[in-house]
């Protein structure tokens, strides 16, 4: 069995109050445990407060947890090595304005220990992949939300790390470029990049993640495989395509007389955002 | 958008060292590059500007040494924007990174946090190691142009053979090795203005609070000699010791000595300052950079970000 | 908090650990004379904050430079009480000038004191105008015997100390000892050590002393073989009885009246 890309076991975080003077403290993350398996995409959810973030910053080192711990591909996530196979995302990705796209690269990668001619071709490739070749000798202070994101996006991967954590990467962003960034992770999904999700684009989830669990005051209220923890078991759906009306009225007799029950007929609809891609794929620039 | 093919060797490219001049070095760079492009910056280097220039007019006023009012308003000036520069660049780098959340992409990379401050830090030396080179610049324009006026008046005023030897005396005591070693020294306190103020906002929750404390800690290191003078003699200033005098002074001791760091008044007024002066200088130098290093990491590696 | 704990202990113990480095540093300094400085207690008054603070600031040099300009200012409006105080404070801020005591010592003796003597109608009782004139010449005199102190190499500051001896004083032994101080230190120029001997051949009780300088410096040759050292060499001959034919040949127009 392969080391698993993240290992959480029993994390608590205590925040001190800075408003109560008598020393009152914030329970940020309590006793949480979960492992993200190598190669998988996995959704952490959970309703602003949660605690996503501060577990984030946890399995990144950049916060000290109260009491248990996290590995990274089996290495302590406080040691610096751990974060040599690591890119992170974050929410509203911020760099320093008056570095260009590609010099923001080559700073990260440099940070990663690449440098040189390496480093200058990932930098290209990367700018390439997300589409920001053209605006590569642009600053970034004069980038807009969606580039950003793009250019956090490219600074995640600069030393093609073995882990991607994301957090809310489709922000800003509009839905063609959520569609990229989507199609994007599956494709790192397939060279066994494993991804750690955290988004609010409850659709996105669903149809990218292998696993998610869900966070709560804290705690990890729901945690497993994406298809059993949200189908409904007692229900099946059937999609029937050219089913003659005779067919169809067949079916409900059956139904009636075996006692189950039809809960809804009805024309499925295709995808809104694949809608929208469809109707806005041609119109002119 | 097309999948990328990278090459397999990126990941593996090099075992992790646990301390990195690479590392430490693009992030001075950047550093650097931010803090050159603030207009306090230039308005800073053009103020000593005019301050320097406006020595040579000041020589026109006074009637007394004039190669010393020079020396001593344009030292003045390096010594006074070198430490503005210092405290005022240093301060603001944490807390700017750590607002626009910078310092998470920079920390969730193999950095660690020694590395982080040490470029900050080196950042910073080279800032003020190019803004103390062009004032020393401009000073020494200043000296040579005013050295030209004095051997013109030479020539005019002073007996046929004694021209060369006078001359050679004028231009002995303009430029010597010992004023730039002097200036040198100088940078090497902005440095430790600058190691200080990076330890204070490496626990500060406001730049704001960073700078008032840092200019204090200049201040009070400026009086140290005479608090030590005073705990070490105090009948002789006519001190009642007293256990909060003696506390007191024991916690104005702490700070770093500033006054050890100012040879450019002895070497203004011609004091032959020996070199082992210097040496003893840059030796306190580099201890205060370490410790204040040192402690910049202890208070920032365990801070919650 | 460990970090905090740690990181004051560690300034706690560089604190101990530099402060017998920097004692030592700052006495070394001490006894080579450089960067003392003395703070009077009214200095802060007299600068002000802000002057105060550029001090400690390290512009100490520059601001003593600035109230020696505005001691020269006081000087033009003939306001001797505020050119002392100004004096006080840039001698205090930067005792290493020579240049600071120099002038302090010349606005004393010779301005202040003239000034009560032609025009200071406040001062009607001659006795008390001679009283304060004789006052500022003693002024001039501390601030050149301070000067020294602070600056024991420079020859300039016991060369006026034998002007003021001998045009002030009028005495002209100690403007003898003055002038034989500044021949001992370097770059001092020729004549101070001609006017040892000049000065000292008028203090009576001194004229062997004196003859014996003066005959010194007769042997160094024509250079320094001037009229005035000539005359004295021949009145301490007749004083001290020299036999003739053991006196030094003198040029005929610098011969004395015969006895």
């Amino acid at each position: 069995m392969s080391t698993p890309a993240i290992t959480i076991e029993n994390l608590t975080k205590e925040f001190k109050n800075p408003a109560l003077f008598s020393g009152g403290k914030i329970l940020a993350v309590k006793d949480l445990s979960f492992n993200v398996e190598a190669g998988t995409v996995y959704g952490l959810l959970g309703p602003n407060g949660s605690g996503k973030s501060t577990t984030m910053k946890i399995v990144l080192g950049l916060v000290t947890p109260t009491s248990g711990r996290t590995l990274i591909f089996g290495r302590d996530s406080r040691d610096v090595e751990s974060r040599e196979s690591v890119g992170l995302l974050p929410e509203n990705p911020y760099f320093y304005k008056f570095l260009t796209g590609q010099e923001t690269l080559h700073f990260y990668g440099k940070l990663c220990g690449m440098g040189g001619k390496m480093l200058r071709e990932r930098a290209k490739e990367l700018l390439a992949l997300v589409g920001l070749e053209e605006a590569a000798h642009r600053r970034v202070g004069g980038y807009s939300k969606g580039m950003l994101q793009r250019i956090g996006l490219a600074q995640a991967m600069v030393q093609d790390p073995r882990l991607l954590v994301l957090d809310e990467p489709t922000a800003g962003v509009d839905p063609a470029g959520s569609r990229q960034i989507c199609d994007l992770i599956l494709k790192l999904k397939e060279r066994e990049v494993t991804v750690l999700l955290c988004s609010h684009l409850l659709s996105m989830v669903q149809e990218i993640c292998d696993r998610i669990g869900i966070m709560h005051r804290g705690e990890l209220v729901r945690e497993g495989k994406l298809e059993d923890l949200i189908a409904i078991e007692s229900q099946t759906e059937l999609v029937l395509e050219n089913a003659s009306p005779a067919l169809l009225a067949e079916i409900r007799a059956k139904v009636g007389a075996s006692g189950a029950r039809l809960v809804a007929e009805q024309k499925p609809q295709q995808n809104l955002e694949r809608y929208f891609l469809d109707v806005t794929k041609d119109s002119p620039k | 958008m097309t999948a990328a093919s990278s090459p397999s060797a990126i990941s593996q490219a090099s075992a992790h060292k646990l301390f990195s001049w690479r590392r430490a070095s693009a992030i001075a760079g950047t550093t650097f590059r931010d803090l050159v492009r603030q207009k306090v910056f230039y308005f800073m280097l053009v103020f000593a500007a005019i301050i320097i220039g406006l020595s040579l007019v000041l020589v026109n006023l006074s009637f007394r040494g004039q190669l010393q009012a020079v020396m001593d308003v344009s030292l003045g000036a390096i010594s006074v924007f070198t430490l503005l520069l210092a405290i005022l660049s240093t301060a603001v780098l944490l807390p700017r990174d750590l607002e626009e959340r910078t310092l998470y992409t920079i920390l969730a990379k193999p950095v660690s946090r020694f590395e982080y401050l040490l470029g900050k830090l080196w950042g910073v030396g080279i800032m003020l190691f190019v803004a103390t080179a062009l004032m020393t610049a401009l000073l020494s324009i200043v000296l040579y142009a005013w050295q030209g006026k004095e051997v013109s008046n030479i020539m005019a005023n002073v007996e046929v053979e004694k021209v060369p030897q006078a001359i050679a005396h004028l231009k002995a005591s303009t430029f010597t090795w010992k004023l730039f070693a002097g200036i040198g020294i100088l940078f090497l306190r902005a440095m430790v203005c600058a190691a200080f103020t990076l330890m204070i906002s490496s626990f500060a929750t406001s730049w704001l609070f960073t700078v008032v404390a840092s200019f204090m800690g200049v201040l009070i290191g400026h009086l140290v000699p005479i608090a030590r003078a005073v705990w070490l003699e105090p009948m002789q200033y006519g001190v009642e010791v007293s256990w909060y005098l003696t506390a007191f002074l024991r916690f104005v001791i702490l700070f770093p000595d500033m006054q050890m760091f100012n040879l450019v008044d002895s070497i203004a007024v011609g004091d032959q300052v020996p070199w082992a002066d210097f040496g003893s200088a840059v030796g306190m130098g580099c201890g205060y950079l370490a410790v204040y290093t040192l402690v910049a990491w202890l208070f920032f590696a365990w801070k919650e970000l | 908090m460990k970090g905090r704990i740690l990181g004051l202990l560690v300034l706690l113990l560089w604190g101990i650990a530099k402060m017998p480095l920097e004692t030592r540093i700052a006495e070394t300094r001490r006894e080579q004379q450089l960067g003392t400085y003395k703070i009077l207690s009214n200095v802060r008054q007299q600068l002000g904050q802000a002057g105060f603070l550029a001090v400690f600031g390290g512009l100490r040099s520059a601001i003593a430079d600035l109230v020696f300009i505005g001691a020269h200012v006081q000087w033009e409006k003939a306001k001797y009480g505020k050119v002392k105080e100004y004096f006080d404070i840039c001698t205090s801020l930067q005792p290493r000038c020579p240049l600071y005591w120099d002038m302090a010592s010349w606005h004393m003796a010779y301005n202040a004191a003239a000034y009560v003597d032609m025009r200071d109608k406040t001062i009607t009782d001659p006795l008390e105008r001679a009283r304060e004139i004789h006052n500022y010449w003693k002024l001039g005199e501390d601030y050149l015997l301070n000067g020294i102190k602070n600056n024991p190499e420079d020859w300039g500051l016991w060369d006026n100390l034998g002007l003021l001896y001998r045009e002030k004083f009028h005495d002209n032994l100690k403007a003898a000892r003055a002038y034989g101080e500044a021949a001992k230190r370097p770059g001092r120029l020729d004549y101070v050590h001609r006017f040892e001997a000049i000065y000292l051949a008028d203090a009576p009780g001194y004229e062997k002393e004196a003859y014996d300088k003066l005959l010194a410096i007769y042997k160094e040759g024509d250079s320094q073989q001037l009229p005035t050292v000539l005359k004295k060499l021949q009145l301490m001959e007749r004083k001290l009885g020299i036999p003739k034919d053991q006196r030094v040949d003198i040029p005929p127009k610098y011969r004395l009246p015969p006895e």
